[in-house]
């Protein structure tokens, strides 16, 4: 595979010196854009965490991180994203075990069915749980209260396992999915041989299939927790009014309660500094699970593999996944639409307190369409900007290979790693004034920077795997053919490349139309989106409201979501 | 020697949404020796490896019995079943399935584990079938280090090692390279001479079979076509798919008239060739290409001239016209006809066959759908 | 019609030298096999002629056309060298159908369309595809994507074809049909074709001419398929083209011996550089025969029964050699058991410089 790459350069070389400075100008220009979009900002943190108008002074720094109420955070954090890590995985794994290799019914449609949870924004399956576990309000636990004659509220979601539980609902999709692809990939024969060799059913999924799926495994299970580490929405939601806080939502109360001044600013640079060392050591262990247990299994001829019989056990499984399904997703978005309607909060479930007033005030609030219109103002730009900018990074990196592609390929991938929360505060600090002047603050275009950061590594990915795909024989085949180079780039590259173009924009647009976290610290009276102006009207009691908009969040994320399995399905691959 | 395994009117239909009812093994019948090399060819979708999946386990019947080792392992009537772990097999799989996350010891291990067997006993055996299969040395190593051939090592020495009677091997050569594909052929009838196992080996390539096997089975759409020793087999096949399908073939369409036997089309000459008496009025006559004599014009034989040379690697091979028909004709490069000369061919030893039968290819192209 | 001159190239990628002087004149109107194992340059020699990559040395002429001289510093960029060229893996674009694929090489040309569209359909024709010209290529079957690589190489009207391994990826009942179809084209165009394989047999089938190259990059032969077979050049050829058995030859007295630890003497005629030692008798296993009356006496350690032959395994004195038995030998002479000796006879023998330790197979 010594010609997969590489290609343009030997042809460059063959061209001569003119063709060198197109590929060099491409070059210059990711570098330049990165450093803009990604490094000054995380430049900015670095310095403001540990200086003071250019001199060091770490004594806030150290003052903050000894801080009782912010290491009370950080062992929230900790416990949070550890106990959703474990949980996850368990479910994440029997699940995809259970559609993967043994006979349970209707398996194409739980497979779909699966795959929802991952597109529900957990902060409204939050504020659902909210709503009816709420350890004071919560309807259900006061029916529960009042049908078994309790004095106290049976349920507190308001607790770390509350949140566990809430991030758990909506984070084993991310083992579930890893799984099952690696139990289909899976050579069936490998299976069958531990049989032939006298392993029961049972020790074969013990000693071959779990072992084998371990790389899957632990790939989604690193994934849960980063994401749980860096979360702001589940544990704002449900922790933030009893005081129970994480590294992001303390990041958020600092700055919040300072009124955005600028020292709340680096007090809260000094908290960033802290998850980022958090996340970073769970990436790196991350990548230390994931090098050893680097084996390949996708080989052998594909085959059905047999299936495992529950014979007794078949119905009552089947009715426990259905149940999961309705309890994680059927449930709350049943409860959102019913408070929806409700004319106030806290008034009975019942059908003469029913009103469409709060739909009627999301469609004539000044507030809450120009939330929709930034929303997708934003969230469309980012995607086509990152889906151009990501192409261009992923060519430079795989086939014009400069000196430094390894660089280019880490700094492009860094803002994955790095929490919304924290990228908030390096874009607040790069760009409300502090450098050349150029004050974004308050406006779209912070916002909109922000984004292009956390969602470019998106479309760069993709694009990036696109281009290997795209053998270097197709463009040889276009020069041999009378193309010249730019002729053979436009012709045939960009054109085999599109469809993954077209993905990476939507990977970057459908996330960023649901987007809380770091649209939380950047908007200012104008410039809500939709997320912040659920969140707010929430924090602002109007929950009736809040609850109405997020039905209709919810259903303009399933009309997209749906339109782009459409689009994604009627095209013809590669 | 007993019989060590033995199918009983076998048969495995299934129902396919788009072509109906597939009888995949129709009523099979076989016995198989104690001690022999025993394989099974055809091309695929000819039942072959259902019916290996069905003796190991891992398939259901739909009909019929099978006895390993004088014990009822699978029966339709009785509703019995034995799981595949429970009937002391040894296998081994086309893509070799050895398992990536264990070293070589403990593949070759995991079947004494699961045994329970004591550890000094477990290091003993493992080491004995390591040292069987050319492996000492390598107990250590990861099976994605190794090389295919290594690979398919491991998987004998695990199949070795709890000494089974039977051994299954489902297309064990085909993911090696030629070169490979022989020495590990040796090896693997070295091991059966060791270990003195029977051998079931299911492969699609003919001088594979051939070489290795004591007797075979060629099947084909479903049905077994014959069992014989491979010399017997491919020197006198039992119809046109036989002959075809083991060695090359080349055949002539031939009119009969008056006990002689002329192409078809052409009365002019006739093949010089004793028909048989039971013979039809229109035959197919069947050769191998190496099996006609080539020589000189006026010399015994069909006369005629060379149509087309082409070199092989090892051989020759003329194209010579029989009436309208061409004739593939082979003879080592020492023996050089230039393209137009004049010769003679003559057939050492045809089969006959009935002329050609459209049903049975119709039903060959319906299958290879599935 | 146009021949092909590579003169003096040489090609390094970094420090591994791919290429040294080397020189090829392929003549216009023919079936020209480049052969060799792969790894042994051919690939690059095709992408130097391609202008894909730049040699350091020579020159390259197609025709009276100077491609490439690096004395001169002619370098003609890939897309102005007008060569026909088909990839191993098609290199068939997939977002473009099968008439858009085959017009592109013409669009960049600049012809007008309906120009464009009568030579594409002409060249579909000849490739038997004219009635998928709307389908897009994952619509077709490797065999169908192959034709269409070959029309797309055809319709610049090119005097020179160049294909490299084009039918590697094919099963072998397509691989015999697409070699045939190639044969046809050659006919009917009259054009030259440089066919790359490491496939020996394919090669033989297919060419007018063979060039043989060696591991190292040298040529070690050019010639007619007939020259190859029957008088190969060197021992390169000679093994590469088959299978093949070496025993040593030593002079004792005035006699050469086979030295298979004990001397046995070669009743044969060999050359007379051959008495100064270091020569080898090289032979074909199908040219060995059982003879009673031969001097040499073997013992059969295997036999295998291979369906048109049989595969024997002798010792010959210390030696281990292989026997080919076709079944008409079979029949007429009988066959051999295990453990018999037997009397074997050379047929159509060989005698080569020994191989220098060390070297490679």
């Amino acid at each position: 595979m010594k010609r997969l790459g590489g290609v343009s350069a030997e042809l460059a070389a063959v061209d001569g010196r003119k063709r060198l400075n197109m590929d060099k100008v491409m070059t210059v220009v990711c570098f330049v854009l990165l450093l803009i979009i990604v490094v000054i900002p995380i430049v900015m943190i670095i310095f403001n965490a540990f200086f003071n108008e250019g001199k060091l002074e770490t004594q806030m720094f150290v003052e903050q991180v000894t801080d009782g109420k912010n290491l009370e955070a950080m062992w929230n954090t900790l416990k949070i994203a550890l106990f959703a890590t474990i949980f996850g995985t368990i479910m994440g794994v029997f699940y995809a075990w259970l559609l993967g290799r043994s006979d349970i019914p209707a398996k194409g449609l739980m497979r779909a069915l699966f795959n929802i949870p991952y597109m529900f924004p957990p902060f409204l399956g939050a504020m659902a749980w909210d709503m009816m576990f709420n350890g004071r309000s919560g309807y259900i636990n006061k029916m529960l209260r009042d049908l078994f004659g309790l004095t106290q509220m049976p349920i507190n979601i308001n607790s770390v396992w509350g949140i566990v539980f809430v991030e758990v609902s909506y984070y084993f999709p991310f083992v579930f999915m890893q799984v099952v692809s690696a139990l289909e990939r899976m050579d069936p024969t490998l299976e069958e041989s531990a049989r032939i060799a006298g392993a029961k059913q049972r020790q074969v999924i013990w000693k071959i299939t779990l072992p084998l799926v371990k790389p899957a495994i632990s790939a989604g299970a690193l994934l849960i927790l980063t994401t749980s580490l860096a979360h702001f929405g589940v544990p704002s939601i449900l922790g933030y009014a009893k005081g129970i806080y994480t590294l992001p939502t303390r990041i958020y109360a600092v700055i919040y309660n300072s009124g955005g001044s600028f020292d709340g600013i680096r007090q809260g640079a000094a908290l960033s500094v802290m998850l980022v060392v958090v996340v970073a050591l769970a990436l790196v262990l991350q990548n230390k699970i994931l090098s050893a247990g680097n084996y390949d299994i996708i080989k052998g001829k594909s085959m059905r593999p047999t299936l495992i019989k529950l014979r007794g056990a078949k119905i009552p499984l089947f009715l426990l996944a259905i149940l999961t399904l309705v309890l994680i997703v059927i449930v709350p978005l049943v409860m959102i639409v019913l408070v929806s309607f409700l004319k106030a909060y806290g008034l009975p479930i019942e059908f003469k307190n029913f009103t469409f007033a709060q739909y009627e005030k999301v469609f004539t609030a000044n507030g809450t369409i120009a939330a929709i219109r930034n929303s997708l103002f934003v969230s469309i730009t980012a995607g086509i900007v990152c889906m151009f900018l990501g192409t261009l990074v992923a060519y430079v990196v795989q086939k014009i290979r400069p000196k430094g592609k390894g660089a280019l390929e880490v700094i492009s991938m860094l803002p994955y790693a790095i929490p919304g929360t924290v990228l908030s505060i390096g874009v607040i600090l790069a760009w409300s004034g502090r450098i050349v002047g150029i004050n974004l603050y308050n406006t779209i275009w912070i916002i909109l920077v922000a984004y292009m950061a956390r969602y470019l590594s998106f479309s760069m990915k993709t694009s990036s795997a696109a281009l290997l795909q795209v053998h270097s024989s197709l463009e040889e085949a276009a020069r041999v053919c009378g193309a010249s180079h730019t002729e053979s780039l436009k012709d045939i590259t960009l054109p085999l490349i599109r469809p993954a173009m077209v993905s990476g924009f939507f990977l970057i647009f459908l996330p960023a139309m649901r987007e809380v976290t770091t649209s939380i610290l950047l908007y200012g009276p104008y410039t809500r989106t939709l997320g912040v102006q659920i969140y707010s009207l929430r924090d602002a009691g109007m929950i009736p409201q809040a609850a109405a908009l997020a039905t209709v969040a919810i259903g303009i994320i399933i009309i997209l979501n749906t339109i782009v399995t459409k689009i994604t399905k009627d095209r013809k691959g590669v | 020697m007993g019989d060590q395994i033995v199918l009983d009117h076998v048969t495995k239909r299934f129902t396919t949404k788009t072509l109906g009812d597939i009888v995949a093994v129709d009523d099979f019948n076989l016995r198989v020796h104690e001690g022999e090399c025993f394989s099974f060819l055809g091309p695929s979708g000819c039942g072959k490896s259902t019916t290996l999946r069905m003796i190991a386990g891992f398939e259901d019947l739909t009909e019929g019995e099978i006895e390993l080792c004088g014990r009822l392992v699978s029966s339709r009537k009785k509703n019995l079943y034995v799981p595949p772990e429970e009937r002391g097999l040894g296998m081994v799989f086309q893509a070799f399935a050895v398992w990536p996350h264990m070293n070589v010891f403990e593949n070759v291990a995991f079947p004494l584990r699961i045994q329970k067997v004591n550890k000094t006993d477990i290091e003993r055996r493992v080491n004995e079938a390591l040292h069987h299969t050319s492996l000492t040395g390598l107990e250590k190593a990861w099976p994605s280090d190794l090389s295919g051939g290594q690979q398919q090592r491991i998987a004998l020495a695990r199949a070795i090692v709890t000494n089974p009677k039977v051994m299954l091997l489902d297309e064990p050569l085909s993911n090696l390279d030629p070169k490979l594909r022989e020495t590990m052929r040796f090896e693997i009838k070295a091991l059966q001479r060791k270990f003195n196992f029977t051998i079931i080996f299911v492969t699609h390539d003919q001088s594979e079979a051939m070489a290795i096997s004591d007797r075979m089975m060629v099947c084909d759409m479903g049905r077994i076509m014959q069992i014989d020793t491979p010399e017997n087999l491919y020197n006198k096949p039992c119809n046109r798919f036989v002959h075809n399908f083991l060695g090359e073939s080349t055949f002539i369409n031939v009119v009969i008239q008056d006990g002689k036997a002329y192409p078809k089309g052409h009365m002019d000459q006739a093949l010089n060739l004793s028909v048989p008496d039971d013979a039809a009025e229109e035959m197919v006559v069947a050769t191998r290409p190496n099996e006609i004599a080539l020589s000189g014009p006026d010399q015994d034989g069909y006369q005629t001239h060379v149509e087309k040379r082409i070199f092989l690697t090892d051989r020759t091979e003329y194209l010579v016209p029989v009436g309208d028909q061409l004739l593939k004709v082979q003879t080592p490069h020492r023996v050089t006809f230039a393209q137009g000369e004049a010769c003679s061919v003559h057939l050492v030893e045809p089969m006959w066959y009935p002329a050609d039968d459209a049903a049975a290819e119709k039903e060959r192209a319906r299958r290879q759908l599935v | 019609m146009a021949n092909v001159r590579f003169d003096n190239i040489t090609f390094r990628y970094g420090t591994n030298t791919v290429l040294e002087n080397f020189s090829l004149e392929v003549e216009s109107g023919k079936i020209v096999c480049l052969v060799g194992p792969s790894g042994c340059g051919k690939t690059t020699l095709v992408r130097a002629l391609l202008g894909l990559i730049k040699p350091e040395t020579g020159s390259i002429t197609v025709g009276d056309r100077v491609l490439f001289d690096a004395k001169k510093r002619i370098n003609v960029p890939a897309e102005k060298r007008n060569i026909g060229i088909v990839f191993q893996d098609y290199a068939v674009w997939p977002h473009m159908t099968v008439l858009e694929n085959v017009c592109y090489p013409l669009k960049k040309q600049r012809r007008p369309k309906e120009e464009i569209r009568e030579r594409a359909m002409r060249a579909l024709e000849q490739v038997h595809m004219t009635e998928y010209a709307r389908h897009l290529p994952n619509q077709l079957s490797g065999g169908q994507q192959q034709r269409v690589a070959i029309a797309r190489a055809l319709v610049i009207d090119s005097d020179l074809l160049v294909m490299d391994e084009p039918i590697t990826n094919l099963d072998a009942k397509l691989r015999e049909e697409m070699l045939l179809e190639i044969r046809m084209i050659q006919k009917r165009l009259n054009a030259t074709i440089l066919y790359i394989t490491h496939d020996q047999q394919s090669a033989l089938q297919l060419c007018d001419k063979m060039a043989i190259m060696q591991q190292d990059g040298t040529l070690c032969q050019y010639g007619t398929d007939e020259e190859i077979i029957l008088h190969p050049a060197n021992r390169f050829t000679f093994e590469f083209i088959g299978v093949s058995n070496f025993i040593p030859l030593e002079k004792v007295g005035n006699t050469m011996c086979l030295n298979v630890g004990e001397k046995i003497p070669f009743p044969d005629a060999v050359p007379e550089e051959a008495a100064n030692g270091g020569y080898e008798i090289g032979v074909r296993p199908n040219d060995i025969v059982f003879d009673p009356e031969s001097p040499l006496q073997a013992r059969v350690d295997s036999r295998v029964f291979l369906g048109s032959e049989y595969n024997y395994f002798l010792s010959l004195g210390s030696r281990q050699i292989r026997v080919q038995q076709s079944m008409l030998d079979a029949r007429t002479r009988g066959t051999a058991d295990e453990g018999e000796t037997v009397g074997i006879r050379f047929l159509n023998s060989r005698c080569y410089p020994a191989k220098k330790e060390g070297a490679s197979a």
